[in-house]
């Protein structure tokens, strides 16, 4: 067999492995859904006080992009709202209560800017996506008649997240909603490098942005995107 | 074509250089703060050492990060947004026509990448002096503040533009804890109590 089609087979096969798995937890605090005026939106905002990881950026705007795909809700970004509250939403200032955040309400300056934005409902994600084992090995190389890769690497990995949703006007917790994803990656070498790499991040994403979604809009409404 | 060892050359010193030291060069900006002004007016001073910092590490792996032009760019926002009226200065003056002189001073920056930690985030420290004087040229408080940024790693992002954000977060922080600690330091709230009301100010500059 010549080694391109061994490739193809070995990495049909393996593609088959390459899935994830996503549990979905979520506590609302009553059946009645949260609505929002044609004024006001929905900040998600990410926690990054800990010291040994960060909320990612860019899952935090796959959030804000999987609520807002639903017409009826409307999303502010992340760094608009923190930059036009600077620098009271730093990791250093940000509340990480909902009596902190009432106590800050209480300054006008804030309370203002805060209404000024239209944020009704905050939604503060907790967690990051790390790679909990790896195994394999890889090499490649180059030389005057091109370059190549031989081997065989495999990666799991865990994304685990809580979105907390805050109601601004009436300081009250509205629900949360876990996920927990993992996956294992493969990347094959004879020659070219075929990676199958499994999405855990976005698994993660869709599952806690379609729950969000469900707190405010009845489920299988269309999106507009 | 190039000859063949030609290309080798090439594909080696591409290899060799992309190993090379991490040189970054600060560059972001900053919103203003959400503040009151406080009822007094300052001059910044940014002395040379201040203005052109560079922190090199000279260790196992080589990064330089140049945050003179960034952090002096954060200092004035800041300012504009903590007092009445600011001016700035590249030396340390005898005396001034502001309330207040005040002075940063970097005493240390530190580096961390996932190389050293095992962690999937990049962090940087900056330990400044913030050193203040009455317009009189008179000490009033000397106080040291620290600020830490961290930004996590991301696929297909070089060192270089990871440790650029992880130096600008942390220069928000230092901007957020002058903002809440300033007027904390005891003795500028002594100082501060001996200044007319706050009311008579107003409320806010718009960003």
């Amino acid at each position: 067999m010549k080694p391109g089609n061994l490739s193809v087979l070995i990495a049909l096969a393996l593609s088959l492995g390459a899935c994830t798995s996503t549990t979905v937890d979520e506590y609302r605090e009553n059946n009645t859904r949260l609505t929002l005026n044609n004024a006001e939106r929905v900040v998600v905002l990410g926690r990054r006080h800990e010291g040994k990881y960060e909320t990612e950026p860019d899952f935090i705007d796959c959030i804000g992009d999987k609520l807002g795909s639903a017409a009826t809700v409307g999303v502010l970004p992340e760094q608009t709202f923190i930059d036009a509250l600077y620098p009271w939403f730093e990791p250093r200032t940000a509340p990480l209560t909902l009596n902190r955040l009432q106590a800050m309400m209480n300054d006008p300056l804030l309370a203002e800017r805060i209404r000024s934005q239209g944020i009704r409902y905050m939604i503060w994600v907790d967690g990051s996506t790390e790679t909990t084992d790896q195994e394999g090995s890889l090499a490649c190389g180059v030389g005057p008649g091109g370059g190549g890769c031989f081997g065989y690497a495999t990666w799991d990995k865990n994304a685990n997240y809580e979105a907390i949703i805050w109601d601004v006007d009436t300081f009250n917790e509205n629900g949360r909603v876990k996920v927990d994803a993992r996956g294992t990656s493969y990347l094959f070498a004879l020659g070219a490098p075929i990676p199958i790499i499994a999405q855990v991040k976005s698994e993660a994403c869709d599952g806690i942005g379609r729950q969000l979604r469900s707190f405010f809009i009845p489920e299988n409404t269309p999106t507009t995107r | 074509m190039l000859p063949a060892p030609i290309r080798s050359l090439v594909v080696l010193a591409i290899v060799v250089l992309s190993g090379c030291a991490t040189e970054v060069v600060v560059e972001g900006s900053f919103p203003p703060a959400l503040m009151r002004p406080l009822p007094a007016s300052a001059t910044l001073v940014f002395e040379q050492p201040f203005r052109e910092y560079i922190f090199r590490n000279e260790g196992t792996r080589e990064v330089s990060i140049a945050v003179g032009a960034t952090q002096m760019d954060l200092f004035a926002t800041i300012a504009r947004s903590m007092f009445q009226e600011t001016a700035t200065l590249h030396q340390l003056p005898p005396s001034a026509t502001t309330d207040l002189i005040i002075m940063p001073v970097v005493e240390e920056v530190q580096v961390a990448m996932p190389s050293d930690t095992q962690l999937n985030i990049f962090e940087v420290w900056i330990k400044y002096n913030i050193r203040v004087f009455a317009g009189s040229g008179q000490p009033l408080a000397d106080w040291i503040m620290p600020a830490y940024g961290k930004t996590p790693t991301r696929f297909l992002k070089s060192d270089a533009e990871a440790l650029n954000q992880a130096a600008i977060v942390a220069l928000r922080d230092a901007g957020a804890n002058l903002v809440t600690g300033f007027a904390r330091v005891p003795e500028i709230r002594d100082w501060l109590a001996t200044r007319p009301s706050p009311t008579a100010a107003p409320l806010e500059r718009a960003p």
